[in-house]
């Protein structure tokens, strides 16, 4: 495995870019859930 | 971007654009479908047109949207335009940010520094001087409807300028960025869309999934900013 990266680095930048975009939609999927909830409140 | 099948799909033609722009080999001479020509002078470099472009592409659709929620503020009176207007503004702002960054980087591989002040770079900073100055205005006024006004008209002004310092002044100015006059490729692929069609497929999908994703944080931002401004509001 380390010796398969180590010859195709393109991708261990794809893991990596790939986490960062992972993370930037769970902050996303969890703001669109929270103002959500927050919209519904205000509505009662 | 309501429905959540839709926020899926978005991510997940997002992901397969991400991995495609990456992984994607770039051969001299393709033969498979998934196989990249590689670019003159550009080579592996040339990946950053996947993302790099697209949000700059996006930065113009956000500075064009918070001038036509401005017009339409001027029109109406209507505060909520105002938060569309600002909510725009700041999602431009942000993509614009993201675009110097990531050309930076790529200027520092390709051109030997970080910052050359390139046509294009130039361009690019002197739109972050002026959408600055729009949230350093909108800070200044403390009255809600002078704040809006004045912002929307210093919008628009701004929004006229977004197409000259993105799509006219770095074509006519002789610089190092691809698409610059004196470019020795002409025009450049990517600037003239001449790409593979391979590539032009990754690359109009990247265009197509950033615009996407701006709207779907476009209306989270929205939403975020109306409920701030209706805690604000004294309570009956």
């Amino acid at each position: 495995m380390l010796d398969f990266l180590a010859e195709h680095q393109l991708y261990i930048v794809m893991i990596i870019v790939l986490m960062i975009w992972a993370g930037f939609l769970v902050y996303l999927f969890r703001l669109d859930g929270r103002i959500s909830k927050l919209e519904q409140s205000v509505k009662k | 971007m309501k429905s959540a099948t839709a926020k899926i799909g978005l991510v997940v033609w997002l992901t397969l654009v991400i991995s495609a722009g990456i992984l994607f080999p770039m051969v001299a001479a393709p033969q498979k479908w998934y196989e990249l020509p590689i670019i003159p002078g550009l080579e592996e470099k040339a990946r950053i047109i996947f993302f790099h472009v697209p949000m700059a592409w996006t930065t113009v659709v956000a500075f064009i949207a918070s001038t036509i929620y401005g017009i339409r503020f001027l029109m109406t009176k209507n505060l909520d335009y105002d938060l569309r207007s600002v909510s725009a503004a700041g999602l431009g702002t942000m993509f614009c940010i993201l675009a110097t960054v990531t050309g930076s980087i790529w200027a520092k591989f390709n051109w030997g520094s970080f910052w050359n002040w390139d046509p294009r770079e130039t361009s690019i900073f002197v739109l972050l001087l002026i959408y600055g100055a729009y949230f350093a205005l909108r800070s200044a006024v403390d009255v809600e409807e002078k704040r809006a006004t004045l912002s929307a008209v210093y919008s628009i002004i701004a929004g006229v300028t977004v197409p000259f310092f993105i799509f006219v002044m770095p074509r006519i100015m002789t610089g190092l960025h691809p698409g610059s006059k004196g470019d020795p490729q002409g025009a450049g692929p990517v600037v003239q869309f001449k790409m593979a069609p391979n590539m032009l497929l990754v690359f109009l999908s990247s265009l197509l999934g950033f615009t996407l994703l701006y709207f779907w944080m476009f209306n989270l931002k929205v939403r975020a900013s109306r409920l701030e401004f209706h805690s604000q509001q004294p309570q009956e």
